[in-house]
């Protein structure tokens, strides 16, 4: 359902780069809100979430996303590789104007 | 959740819009199935939901309420089911323009004291069809019924994934509220079916809405009617939870010719014409200082109404009838009572029949609904375009006739769309179509003539527009 990856951002510092695959449904939410979380507090590092392989976000995953914003900061997080069908979902939700996502 | 602050409502409104947004992703299939639920849910609770309606308010009949909840189940199901809401719903290539059904967004709902359960599951459904979460804003008088429904409807549409929040509720409506909600940007449709002061609320607001206006629906009996029929037809609407339908029939107009045969048989079916001293007292109780329905004697009984008034009737008495000479604040039971009792006017003809139609109609009830029982074709067109109402019903119990599904094919709705007069873009039964927006792609078609057409010759001031007509449609 996810995967961690810790990349080089260079300048020394690190970005936690979370692979999500599949339907993003309140079950898979909550199999993977809880390691997310201790990953994000043990490296306090910028977030970024790769949406590559995403097909279907629930209320559970746009939870997570408001949660990890209020964690780490507008700055320190990002959605990338959106498919414009769940780009939608966060432009109605209104997360576009908090969240950078490509 | 208690007195509800503008910081719930942003809660409650933000809420609704993450479900919106979720929305978004389903397909036809996946919404269908949680609509399916919904009506389930809601049908297989249609007797509880309308005896804890009835213990509630106090108001109506059971029995009636449950025939309710089966239209507003069952039947808004069966009419809706077939309907594509998702994704394209129309293609054609001669046009070039395809159609496709987008959501709307968060929809309030306002639901009434005389139709609370059953307002909140049509409702629900026509939103959950249509992709948009609802907010459920009940009678103040109703709550309890109301937000059980709405907690049924969510308990089953959660069940089949449909997104979280996708229905709310407010358990402590208020005037304030709802007007703060309609006033919030982030609310999309205000389905407005309450209480005179809530539609009025609304209306004023950035948020459209659609809003259902007063009704005061005049019967006509037209000579060519058969009195027997009339009179049962109009009881069947007019006991119906005990008058609180807002299309149930207020006067009855006959013509002189047949007059005398249907207050024969009104008498005959259990109706209690007044004397004059006894409109006196029914007045008091029915119409309050200001000219309006006294809110008491809503839904209550014949029986109920004329014990209220001082007035003894007899035990098997269904419905009271005011025999009255004019309409207007003059002669207050002429105005809209959502109640067993019934104005009643002899008419010299049928000109003067549709003269008083009319200034019934004109009297608080333009744009909702007009009836009328006849055989003549001729006169059926006459009547319907002199009335100022969305719906004609024909040889109908009014009731249930506006509501649609039971007696003619009108799509059954419990929310009476009534036209400019009401403040309405539509004069349609709402139902799941007009929680859509649709989109158009036009494709590119050239018009012939246009094309072939020298359009210079538009700057030619000596072309007027026959000439131009004339070349423009050369060999076409």
């Amino acid at each position: 359902m996810v995967r961690f990856i810790v990349e080089d951002s260079g300048a020394g510092s690190k970005n936690l780069v979370c692979n999500f695959s599949g339907r993003m449904d309140t079950a898979s939410c909550s199999e993977c809100e809880n390691e997310l979380f201790e990953k994000v507090t043990e490296l306090k590092a910028p977030v970024i979430f790769d949406m590559q392989e995403v097909d279907y976000v629930s209320s559970a995953f746009l939870r997570i996303c408001l949660k990890l914003l209020k964690t780490v900061g507008t700055e320190s997080f990002s959605l990338v590789n959106v498919h414009p069908n769940v780009k939608k979902v966060f432009k109605i939700a209104g997360f576009d104007r908090q969240i950078t996502i490509s | 959740m208690g007195a509800v602050s503008a910081v719930d409502i942003n809660k409650i409104l933000e809420k609704a819009k993450y479900a919106s947004a979720v929305f978004s992703q389903l397909d036809q299939e996946q919404t269908d199935r949680i609509v399916r639920a919904v009506y389930e849910a809601g049908f297989n609770n249609r007797i509880k939901l309308a005896k804890q309606s009835f213990e509630e308010t106090g108001r109506g009949r059971w029995e009636d309420k449950v025939i309710k909840n089966v239209v507003a189940t069952q039947l808004v199901y069966e009419n809706i089911k077939d309907l594509k809401t998702v994704g394209v719903i129309s293609d054609d290539t001669k046009s070039g323009i395809t159609e496709i059904a987008q959501p709307i967004g968060p929809v309030l709902a306002l639901t009434p004291l005389t139709n609370p359960v059953a307002t909140v599951m049509f409702k629900t459904l026509i939103a959950l069809k249509t992709r948009n979460p609802i907010i459920i804003s009940p009678h103040p008088k109703a709550v309890a019924c109301s937000i059980e429904a709405a907690r049924i409807c969510y308990e089953a549409a959660l069940k089949e994934d449909a997104p979280e929040d996708c229905i709310k509720w407010i358990d402590a409506p208020s005037l304030d509220l709802v007007q703060a909600f309609a006033g919030h940007k982030d609310l999309a449709l205000v389905l407005a079916t309450g209480s005179a002061n809530l539609v009025k609320a609304v209306r004023g607001a950035q948020t459209p809405s659609i809003g259902v206006n007063f009704g005061n629906v005049p019967v006509f009996v037209e000579k060519s009617a058969d009195p027997a029929f009339v009179v049962e037809q109009i009881l069947i609407s007019k006991t119906f939870d005990n008058g609180m339908v807002c299309s149930s029939e207020q006067a009855i107009v006959a013509e002189k010719t047949i007059s005398d045969k249907v207050i024969e048989e009104l008498k005959q079916q259990n109706c209690h014409f007044l004397s004059k001293e006894e409109i006196k007292a029914v007045e008091k109780i029915a119409i309050d200082p200001s000219g309006g329905m006294n809110d008491g004697i809503v839904g209550r009984s014949a029986l109920d109404i004329a014990k209220m008034a001082g007035i003894e009737v007899p035990e098997e008495t269904k419905v009271l009838i005011a025999p009255l000479k004019g309409v207007g604040p003059d002669h207050p039971l002429s105005s809209e009572i959502l109640a067993p009792i019934l104005a009643f006017y002899t008419a010299s003809n049928f000109e003067y029949a549709v003269k008083l139609c009319m200034d019934l109609n004109y009297h608080g009830g333009i744009g909702h609904t007009a009836s009328l029982f006849s055989n003549d074709e001729e006169k059926i067109m006459e009547f319907a375009s002199m009335m100022n109402a969305g719906r004609i019903l024909v040889n109908t119990p009014s009731s249930q006739g506006a509501v649609g599904a039971l007696y003619n094919t009108l799509d059954p709705s419990f929310t009476l769309g009534c036209g400019t007069a009401g403040k309405n873009i539509t004069t349609d039964n709402i139902t799941a179509k007009h929680l859509l927006n649709i989109q158009r792609i036009a494709r590119r078609r050239i018009s012939g003539r246009l094309e072939h057409f020298d359009q210079n010759q538009y700057f030619d001031q000596t072309l007027d527009a026959k000439e131009i007509e004339k070349k423009f449609n050369l060999n076409y």
